[in-house]
Formats: C-alpha cells, sequence, structure tokens
C-alpha cells in the first residue's frame, strides 16, 4: 500500500477528523463547523464511494424508497393506535369546563374528524412540519427533537465506541483461552451485565464511584466527569452481548478448514484469529449492530432519567403518559428513521466482511 | 509505517484540542456565593403565564413577574398585599372591584407599566383563540364566560375596564367577597401584547420576554436548566441572591444525590420512601400546603346507596395510622377544609370508631358479611397511593370484616374512567388554586365538574354560594361549617384522609428560605448565610 496516495491521505484525514470530534465533544470543547462538514462529508462520499463500488447503487436506492414507505405505515399505525388509548391529551386532575376544553380542542384541530386530522398530519409532515406539542405549548416537535436528540446520539456514540472497542476484544479472548479462568470470568461478567438492569446498575455505580471514591459526578450533563457513569451503565449491556455473540461466533470460526491451514502453514496463534477467524466472526455482530445502534443512539429512558440528561429518550416514555400526540408521533418516526437508517448501514456492510453476499 | 502514522495523526489530533475554545457555560460565570441552586422535576411547560397550568412553570413565573396582588407569607394563613396595585376596595355586595394601579413600574425593556397591559392579559387570558386552560379563572367578571366562549366577540362589553383616574374597575357576575385572590394567580399578570405581537410562540425564549418581577429570564436550556438573574430596576425591594440556577431534574433520588453531594441548595419533592430516613436530618423541613388526600364514593352505586354504609366505611378508616405509615407529617382529616383555612376544624366528621361502624354496617341490613356486595376501590397507579389503599383496604377487613378489592389505572386511563362513573371508590386529591375555602367547598357543589361523587345537595350548593358573597369572615366560617356538616356528616359522598405537606432538604447555606401553604417559592425573600 502506498501511505502517500491521495486516497490514504484523505482517509486519515478523514479518521482523524472523526477522532478529533469525538474528542472534543468528550472534552465538551465547541465544535468548529468546519469539521462537521468534513465528517459529514466524509461519511457521505465515503458511503457513496463504497456503495458505487460495489454496484448496489440501485440497491440502496430501493431501499429509501422501501423506508419511506415504511415511515408512512408507522405514522398511520402510531396515528390509529394513539386514538385507542383511554383518556385524552387535556384530561387531568382539575376538569375543564366544555367551552375551554372546546376552545383547545379547535385549536390543535382535534374537534375534527379523524380522518381530516390524519391528513393535516401527514400534509404538515411531508412539509417537514411535526405539528406542536401539546404538553409543552408553542413549541414545535422538530425544535424539541433538534435540542434533544443530539444529547442521546452524543451519549449513545461513546457507549457504542465502548461496546465494540470492548466487547469484540473479550468475545476473542474468551473464545481463544476456552474454558479456562479467563473464559470463565469474562462470560460470568458477561451474563451478570446483560443480566444486571440498568436501574440497578446505575446506582450501584454512583455509590461506588460518586459516593466512596469520590471520583465522578453523580447527575447533570456538563462534562467530561459526567458522561463517564451514563456511558459506563449504558454501555454495559451491549459490551455483554458483543462479547458474548463475538465468543460463540469466533468458536464455531476456529473449527473450519481454512483456519485449521491457517495454523498447519505455522502462523502465530493471533495472526490467525487477526487476519482469518475475525473478520468472518463479525458477522453476527454486525446483525445485531443494526437494532442496537438505533436503540443506543435514541437513547435510554432509565439511563436519562437517572443522570438528569437532557436527551430524547423521556420524550419517547413521558409523550405516552402525557396523551402528546403529535410528539408521541415525532419520537416514534424519529427512532423508526433511525432504526431502519441503522439497518440499512449494516446490510451494507454486510458485503464488505462476507464478499459472497451480494446486494441487489 | 502506516500504523505508526495513524498513531502520531491521533496524538497530533489531540494536542490540536488546545487549539479549541472550551464550551462556555453561563453557569461557569455564577459565583457560589451569590447564586442559589435550585432543581425542579420537569421541564416547564410553558412559561407563557396566560397559558400556563402547571406548578412547574407558575413556580418560574412567578419570579419573573408580579400581579396586582401578592399573598404576605410571613403570616401562616395567606393574607393579601399590594403588589402591582397600590390599593384595592370593592363595593359593599362585592361585586364591584377597584384596583389602583402603582406608579413608576418599569417593564425591563424600559418601557412604563400601565393598567391597561393587565387588561391585555385578561383579554389574552379569555379570547378562544389563545385557548387558555385556565380562562376559567376570570369566569366570576361580567361576561366573561360568554366571550371566552366565543358568544360575544366585543370585549369592551366584558366588564373589566380602566377609567379615567388609571384604576382598574372589575365588575362581577354576582358578588364575589374572595376575588382578589384570583388576581395573585399567574394566569391574571398583566402581558405586553406588543412584544407577542413581535415574536409570537418564541415571545418567552431570555433573548426576547420582557418582564417586571425580581428576577429576570437570563437563561432557559430546554429539559436542562433555567438560570434567573436580579431585576436591578425592581419596584419593590430587590432580591437577595442575585442567581437562581435551576437545574430540571426528574428523578427525586438523582436530586438528593446532588444535594448530598453538595451540588443543590434546597430541593423538593422528596422521595417517599426515603421520608423515614430524611426526617431525622437537620436540613428536613416540611410545611403544609393547602391540599388534600380523599376518597370519593359513587353513590349511585350499591351498596353505597345508603349512607349507613358510607358512614361505617368513613369511621372504620383510622387516619392516623395512615398518616403514621406515610411519615410525612400529613396532618389526618375528617372535615373537609384543610389546615390553614377558615372553616377547618378538628371536630368535623367522624372520628375513627370502628364499633359504631359494625353497628351502623348491621342496621344496613349486613349482618352477615358475606352477603356484602363486592367492592372496589380504584386509585391511579402510585407507590403512595397504593401504601394507602393497602391500609384502608387491611382497616376495612379489620374492623368491618370486608374484604374489599383494590385496583389501579394509569393517570389518563383512571381520569378516562372517573368520567364514566364505573368506580365505587376513587382516590382523588385537591391542591387550592387560591387561599379560600371557596375553592374546596365548591369542589363538592352538583354542578361541579370535578365531583365523580353522582351526590348533589341542593342545601349544600346553596351553603357554599351564600358564603361566597359574604365578607364577614366568622358569618362566612358558620356557613361553611354548617355546609360541611352536610358533607362529611349527614350525606358522606366523600372519605376525607389527609391534609398534604410539602416535604424539603435545605442545606445550611441557605439563612432564609421561606416557606408558605400555597407551595409558592420566592427567590426574592431567599438569603444565603
Amino acid at each position: 500500500m502506498n501511505i502517500f496516495s491521495i486516497k490514504t491521505l484523505l482517509s486519515i484525514f478523514f479518521f482523524a477528523c472523526l477522532f478529533l470530534t469525538l474528542a472534543l465533544s468528550f472534552l465538551n470543547y465547541e465544535i468548529p463547523p468546519w469539521l462537521w462538514c468534513v465528517d459529514f462529508g466524509g461519511l457521505l462520499v465515503f458511503f457513496s464511494y463504497y456503495t458505487v463500488k460495489k454496484r448496489m447503487l440501485a440497491y440502496v436506492f430501493k431501499r429509501i424508497l422501501g423506508a419511506l414507505f415504511t415511515l408512512f405505515i408507522i405514522a398511520t399505525v402510531t396515528f390509529v393506535l394513539l386514538r385507542t388509548l383511554p383518556g385524552g391529551p387535556f384530561d387531568q386532575e382539575k376538569t375543564l369546563p366544555p367551552e375551554i376544553k372546546a376552545n383547545i380542542e379547535a385549536k390543535y384541530h382535534l374537534d375534527r374528524p379523524l380522518l381530516y386530522q390524519y391528513g393535516y398530519y401527514l400534509s404538515g409532515l411531508i412539509q417537514g412540519d411535526m405539528g406542536e406539542s401539546y404538553k409543552y405549548i408553542g413549541r414545535n416537535i422538530s425544535s424539541i427533537m433538534a435540542e434533544t436528540l443530539p444529547v442521546s446520539i452524543q451519549l449513545g456514540v461513546y457507549a457504542l465506541i465502548l461496546s465494540y472497542l470492548l466487547g469484540i476484544p473479550f468475545g476473542v479472548l474468551a473464545a481463544s483461552r476456552q474454558n479456562t479462568w479467563a473464559d470463565r470470568t469474562l462470560m460470568v461478567g458477561a451474563i451478570s451485565g446483560v443480566s444486571l438492569p440498568s436501574f440497578l446498575v446505575a446506582p450501584l455505580l454512583i455509590l461506588f464511584f460518586c459516593f466512596y471514591l469520590d471520583w465522578f459526578e453523580t447527575a447533570l450533563w456538563e462534562g467530561p466527569s459526567y458522561y463517564i457513569l451514563p456511558l459506563l451503565v449504558l454501555g454495559t449491556r451491549p459490551v455483554s452481548f458483543i462479547a458474548r455473540l463475538t465468543r460463540a461466533s469466533v468458536l464455531e470460526v476456529i473449527q473450519s478448514d481454512y483456519v485449521r491451514t491457517a495454523k498447519a502453514k505455522g502462523l502465530h496463534h493471533w495472526t490467525v484469529l487477526y487476519k482469518h477467524v475475525l473478520k468472518n466472526s463479525f458477522l453476527p455482530v454486525l446483525t445485531f449492530s443494526g437494532p442496537l445502534i438505533a436503540g443506543i443512539l435514541t437513547g435510554s429512558f432509565i439511563v436519562e432519567h437517572i443522570f438528569a440528561i437532557p436527551g430524547m429518550a423521556k420524550h419517547l416514555v413521558n409523550s405516552v403518559t402525557n396523551r402528546d400526540y403529535p410528539l408521541i408521533l415525532g419520537a416514534t418516526l424519529i427512532y423508526s428513521t433511525v432504526l431502519i437508517f441503522s439497518n440499512l448501514v449494516v446490510d451494507l456492510l454486510y458485503s464488505h466482511f462476507d464478499p459472497r453476499i451480494r446486494l441487489s | 509505517m502506516f500504523y505508526y502514522l495513524n498513531i502520531i495523526l491521533l496524538c497530533l489530533g489531540l494536542s490540536l484540542t488546545s487549539c479549541f475554545k472550551k464550551k462556555q457555560s453561563e453557569q461557569d460565570n455564577l459565583p457560589l456565593q451569590d447564586t442559589l441552586r435550585f432543581n425542579i422535576s420537569t421541564e416547564p411547560p410553558t412559561l407563557d403565564w396566560s397559558k400556563a397550568t402547571d406548578t412547574t412553570s407558575s413556580l418560574i413565573v412567578d419570579n419573573i413577574m408580579d400581579g396586582l396582588l401578592d399573598y404576605d407569607s410571613s403570616k401562616g394563613s395567606l393574607e393579601l398585599k399590594s403588589a402591582l396595585a397600590e390599593k384595592w376596595s370593592s363595593t359593599p355586595d362585592n361585586k364591584t372591584w377597584t384596583f389602583t394601579i402603582r406608579k413608576n413600574i418599569k417593564w425591563n425593556d424600559g418601557k412604563e407599566f400601565e393598567a391597561s397591559h393587565v387588561l391585555d392579559g385578561w383579554e389574552r387570558l379569555l379570547n378562544p383563540k389563545t385557548a387558555s386552560e385556565y380562562a376559567y379563572f376570570l369566569y366570576p367578571i361580567k361576561n366573561a364566560r360568554a366571550y371566552s366562549e366565543g358568544k360575544l366577540k366585543d370585549f369592551s362589553k366584558v366588564g373589566v375596564s380602566v377609567n379615567e383616574q388609571g384604576q382598574l374597575v372589575v365588575e362581577l357576575e354576582e358578588g364575589k367577597s374572595y376575588f382578589p385572590y384570583f388576581v395573585t394567580h399567574t394566569s391574571t399578570y398583566p402581558i405586553r401584547k406588543d412584544i407577542i405581537k413581535i415574536h409570537g410562540d418564541s415571545w418567552t425564549d431570555p433573548k426576547n420576554i420582557v418582564t417586571l418581577g425580581a428576577y429576570n429570564l437570563k437563561v432557559w436550556e430546554h429539559d436542562k436548566r433555567i438560570i434567573l438573574e436580579r431585576n436591578t430596576n425592581y419596584y419593590n425591594q430587590a432580591a437577595k441572591i442575585k442567581n437562581i440556577l435551576i437545574h430540571i431534574i426528574a428523578e427525586s433520588g438523582t436530586a438528593l444525590n446532588l444535594f448530598e453531594k453538595g451540588r443543590l441548595d434546597a430541593i423538593q419533592g422528596l422521595p417517599s420512601r426515603e421520608l423515614p430516613v430524611l426526617r431525622k436530618r437537620k436540613e428536613y423541613r416540611s410545611h403544609p400546603i393547602l391540599a388534600t388526600y380523599y376518597y370519593g364514593i359513587n353513590v349511585k352505586q350499591k351498596p353505597f346507596d345508603d349512607v349507613r354504609v358510607r358512614k361505617a366505611f368513613n369511621m372504620a378508616i383510622d387516619r392516623k395510622q395512615i398518616t403514621d405509615l406515610l411519615k410525612g407529617d400529613q396532618i389526618p382529616l375528617t372535615g373537609w377544609v384543610p389546615k390553614n383555612l377558615l372553616g377547618y376544624d378538628t371536630s368535623l366528621g367522624f372520628k375513627f370508631n370502628p364499633e359504631k361502624a359494625r353497628e351502623l354496617m348491621d342496621e344496613a341490613g349486613y349482618k352477615d358479611r358475606s352477603a356484602f356486595p363486592r367492592v372496589v376501590i380504584s386509585y391511579n397507579t402510585h407507590e403512595d397511593h397504593k401504601r394507602v389503599a393497602e391500609k384502608v383496604q387491611a382497616q376495612l377487613k379489620k374492623h368491618l370484616g370486608i374484604q374489599v378489592e383494590l385496583s389501579n389505572e394509569e393517570w389518563k386511563t383512571y381520569l378516562q374512567s372517573l368520567k364514566t362513573g364505573r368506580q365505587q371508590i376513587y382516590r382523588m386529591g385537591w391542591v387550592a388554586d387560591y387561599p379560600d375555602p371557596d375553592n374546596f367547598m365548591t369542589l363538592m357543589t352538583s354542578y361541579s365538574e370535578n365531583n365523580h361523587t353522582n351526590w348533589g345537595s341542593g342545601r349544600y350548593d346553596s351553603l357554599v354560594e351564600e358564603a361566597g358573597v359574604l365578607s364577614d369572615e366568622k358569618e362566612r366560617m358558620k356557613l361553611y361549617i354548617e355546609a360541611q356538616k352536610v358533607l362529611v356528616e349527614e350525606e358522606v359522598p366523600v372519605i376525607p384522609i389527609y391534609s398534604s405537606q410539602s416535604h424539603w432538604l435545605i442545606s445550611d447555606r441557605v439563612a432564609v428560605f421561606p416557606l408558605n401553604i400555597m407551595g409558592k417559592v420566592s427567590f426574592k425573600k431567599v438569603q444565603l448565610r
């Protein structure tokens, strides 16, 4: 490989920028606009280049069309389901006089037939307007999402990086040292990580790191020392899951013929693992990554609740309790979009890890 | 080679961070000795006081705005004192009220405050287009209801005007002695229509909002924090502390952690499970508030169509045991009006009397308790309501020999069920909108939307209405006691349980932190050591 080729230099620059963005955001520095441009531009270029090279452009196009249709179905089903919920957005402890309720319903078009409301909502949606929240009076759903989603994504990205950075090595280590103390310790840890709920892990970590050791802050969202605990709590489950998945699939791949051949050639144990086993055993982890990425990027209600993080997950839950129809729809659509998109990326990556898979 | 290069580049990237600007947060510039750190449990739904209805929004609005009148919180039972209005008076029938506006008050954009700003606020509150939930606050005013319903288009026909002397004159539909309390409420505060016209819905953003209270809204980061800063041109005594930093923290346990770590100076709404431990601390304070907790009985449903059964249930419940269980200093309540209000009387209602209760049950024809129909107590899903309901269930079992069932529903579903009248016994609470017994008494009138008992009494209604007009406290008190007797001794469609308390932890840094029965927090009176 010629390290001075334009392509290599560009990708080095791009990854350096990505890393810089991450570091800056973690250390609570302002991220200059040019850096955002490089990041997003780079991702877009990388994505397009990859799709074109793999001749998957038509496939991606088809998938995006399909995604739009899926979103339409989700919006419709959610819309209908919401109206079947007992209790309305303006029911409260102190019952409103009927004429006041009528004024409010008229304001939000709730006095119109359901079909009209549906049409009104969809036409707004097509123009990119998700409507106005019932609970947060006068605030647009888009602006609520624009303020809370980046926080969830910020935390989510840290947690994701942690998950892969720890999960995969743990899994490989456990597999290559199968049935030793290392394997057992790691797998007991992983099982606890999967099964312990975050509302238990969080207070335990707070107690230990904040009250005994006094290392980190107990809650709020203001800088690196505030980020670490939520990140650990959010990361516990995916780290464990990935470790277990990796271990299982590495064990399977290790037994295949080509690995035996590689070993017979006299290659070093770790070289075999790194060069021949890892790439092939990554497929199950990749499959799991789609929903994982979507779930983590849109935040966790419990983590955000316990650490008082101004993220978007609470709207996914509280909007339902408040019967805030536009906010429920908005949050659902955002979540679905992230989910559909991360699944698409995962599907595209398949053909990188296993060239036998051709998407068309 | 490639890998080394990568690592070098990464290190370079790291060192580059020194060239970047650290995020400047307003909070970093707040000197601790001049800042009070406080928490609220939710993002305020709005700071537009014509539309706000919840306590969180009111807490902020109350500190950045003033009304015509204010409460004098130095006294236990909140008395009125002047604020934007210097003086107020009424005709003897309490039908026409005149408010004299104080001179030389300036909004924080420099404009002089006028009586017309109050008028603008009330017009906006009543306007059907504003769709304000609290529009009904002004319904006592002549023609206000018609205007709010959209039947009357001309606001000048509504009974409120500014006379030649610049006084605000309010004409009511019928006399109400407690009307001045209404103008202490956030929804009736004056507004600046010109500002709202320019900015639309975003007029409540810190950069747009124009207020005249003790504090200015400096920062409002949604879902995260609010910073208030002292208004140096405040017309009244200026606030003692310069900055108020308010974190938005949904979980009470989280707020408690931050308090323990010295990151908050005062927290409200302590986790109820922790009260037995927290109440032993020196920072703990509890204060009665004007709120009640009660069970309503649907009198249309068997066996509660028989007043003897209702009385028996009332006598079989030992309120003291319930408040002991909650350990939050709640006050057992057998009458209807909570402590600190006119008409509160501990002798009202039925004392705990299991023998008498059993007798009443026998009289009602349930000598054989197994013949007693199935009874369900409903409550909205919440830990504390569950604890109370279980205690009541145990008491009824022990003292009456009846096995009642418990049923809980999610809040909005519960409200829906209440409307359909399916419930037999339901849990409810009431928090005062204004510190007058009328607010609690009208709740159980036959025409009240909040009376889900299906019970109504013409005598009760007329007693409550009559009392509302009177100015003489003794006369009023007499009528309210008589009305309460109808409610909790004769007809008993309700089981009052307790009168509530607010719970606080207030750190040693804080020298003065006034608490009051309306649960209002007035930052301008808070002092640090």
